[in-house]
């Protein structure tokens, strides 16, 4: 590779979208070249200014409330669209006409019965589908709900700092286990902190990384048996999940980043566990 | 199940003259069932959407660089979405929720400009601060926050655009392509136009070298 090409695809070196190969050619071309090997750290600078001085405008509060209200008017509007304004209106003066007193014990009466064949419907056709689904439709819900717990309730974590050897002994000493503790900052993906959480009740370990504007958590907690499971992607509520087992534990990361920045963040991980 | 109940009721109410309650009862499931179909379908597009409204407002403010209009397109946009929330299937709600708001974004854009009306975009509020470059380490990373940020908001339409959905939402090339538009070989050179204007930016700004 020579300098034209290198400096024409260090961008793309950069953010982590070349094939292995060429990675491989511009990794050597930059070893050799002080010229492009600048040029690189000047970019990668440039970038890491961006990433943490650019703010980050969250959406306020009020803006969620009124796209849901607003939300909400366009769907009545869709069901009872035509006909039943129709109908509606033929209720109300219907009903004006008529003592209410004869009618309202066989409505609600009425009412009770579609109640109960409405729920009848949903036991028998959609709760054999969730169970058929198995636990992890659950648990994702569960590790969702405890995801989006830390980031609301200002309570992302117990111990916070950047520092895996002040998380790790804090974790070890609440648990009864002692999870894996490593900053990934080098990879993009520093260490924020870690807190107690209860999944499935039983403690688990929370490790908080942040990448970009973004939160990752990542739960652990002891494997139950040595079996191998292959790893598992999911996708729920907008929120990505990657699941394996490594060893001796479990290992659930949650976060609204890309599915590919997770798959990234896991290899980072696992790159740090010892070799077994 | 309040709500359910009383489709039940005002459905069911409307055939109250007829006096078979088979029939009756016919009328209020069919209405059930729709109802549900659709509380069902703004459910699901609520979870799917919703955690994506940081990114679209995130997305909106800075192309607008306006808060008002940052509002007005997202809530616009979640209806559009909403609409056509039929025609997504994939499982990554994010770039496609993102194109909606950068599309309807980029209509008031245009519409501004063609009614001439004066740009929201705030002059004064953008222009640098030279003065206040000051050297006290606890306003350096402040200083350096607001310089990169005025830089960015300077920078024309479609190179701010592509450093925010790098930089801020991590989209990967094929993701931004799709937002954006773009072919997916043209992400890498676009992105590359974009970091050295913004070098440019800064180093003409502040002297300083980023």
């Amino acid at each position: 590779m020579n300098c034209e090409q290198a400096i024409e695809l260090v961008d793309g070196y950069l953010d982590g979208e070349l094939d292995a190969r060429t990675n491989q050619e511009i990794e050597r071309h930059l070893r050799e070249c002080s010229k492009c090997s600048q040029a690189y750290e000047l970019q990668r600078d440039l970038v890491r200014a961006v990433e943490s001085g650019a703010p980050y405008y969250k959406a306020p509060a009020e803006l969620r409330q009124s796209i849901q209200s607003s939300l909400r008017a366009e769907v009545p509007r869709q069901v009872f669209g035509n006909v039943s304004d129709q109908k509606r209106a033929g209720v109300l003066s219907r009903r004006s006409e008529r003592p209410a007193m004869v009618f309202t014990p066989q409505w609600s009466w009425l009412a009770l019965a579609a109640a109960i064949i409405a729920a009848a419907i949903v036991a028998v056709t959609v709760v054999p589908r969730w169970r058929g689904n198995g636990g992890d439709h659950l648990l994702a819900t569960q590790l969702i709900a405890s995801h989006v717990r830390s980031l609301m309730a200002s309570h992302l974590t117990d111990v916070a700092s950047s520092d895996q050897h002040t998380v790790k002994p804090w974790l070890d000493t609440k648990l009864d286990f002692a999870p894996p503790v490593f900053d990934l900052a080098n990879d993009g993906f520093p260490l924020v902190g870690g807190r107690l959480d209860y999944i499935q009740n039983k403690p688990v370990a929370a490790l908080v990384y942040q990448r970009r504007k973004h939160f990752i958590n990542l739960f652990i907690w002891p494997a139950e048996s040595v079996m191998t499971v292959a790893d598992k992607t999911l996708s729920h509520q907008g929120y990505q999940l990657v699941h394996w087992i490594d060893g001796d534990f479990n290992y659930w990361a949650v976060s609204d980043v890309s599915e590919s920045d997770l798959q990234l963040f896991k290899q980072a991980f696992e790159k740090q566990l010892p070799r077994r | 199940m309040a709500t359910r109940l009383k489709a039940a009721y005002v459905a069911n109410s409307a055939d109250f003259d007829s006096s078979a309650k088979i029939v009756k009862f016919s009328v209020v499931e069919g209405h059930q069932e729709q109802e549900t179909a659709q509380e069902h379908e703004l459910a699901s597009f609520e979870t799917l959407m919703l955690p994506h409204l940081d990114a679209a407002h995130n997305l909106a403010k800075w192309l607008l660089r306006n808060e008002d209009d940052a509002r007005d397109v997202v809530q616009e946009a979640y209806l559009r979405a909403f609409k056509s929330f039929g025609g997504f299937h994939g499982s990554n709600g994010r770039p496609w929720l993102l194109t909606i708001v950068r599309n309807t974004a980029y209509n008031l854009i245009k519409k501004n400009q063609t009614a001439h009306l004066t740009t929201t975009f705030d002059e004064e509020e953008h222009v640098l601060d030279r003065e206040s470059a000051s050297p006290a380490t606890q306003l350096e990373h402040d200083e350096e926050s607001k310089l990169v940020r005025q830089a960015i908001d300077r920078l024309p339409d479609e190179f701010r655009e592509i450093l925010v959905l790098r930089h801020l939402e991590g989209l990967s090339y094929k993701e931004i392509a799709d937002v954006a538009h773009l072919a997916p070989g043209t992400v890498m050179s676009r992105l590359a136009r974009a970091r050295s204007k913004l070098r440019e930016y800064l180093k003409t700004d502040v002297g300083k070298e980023i």
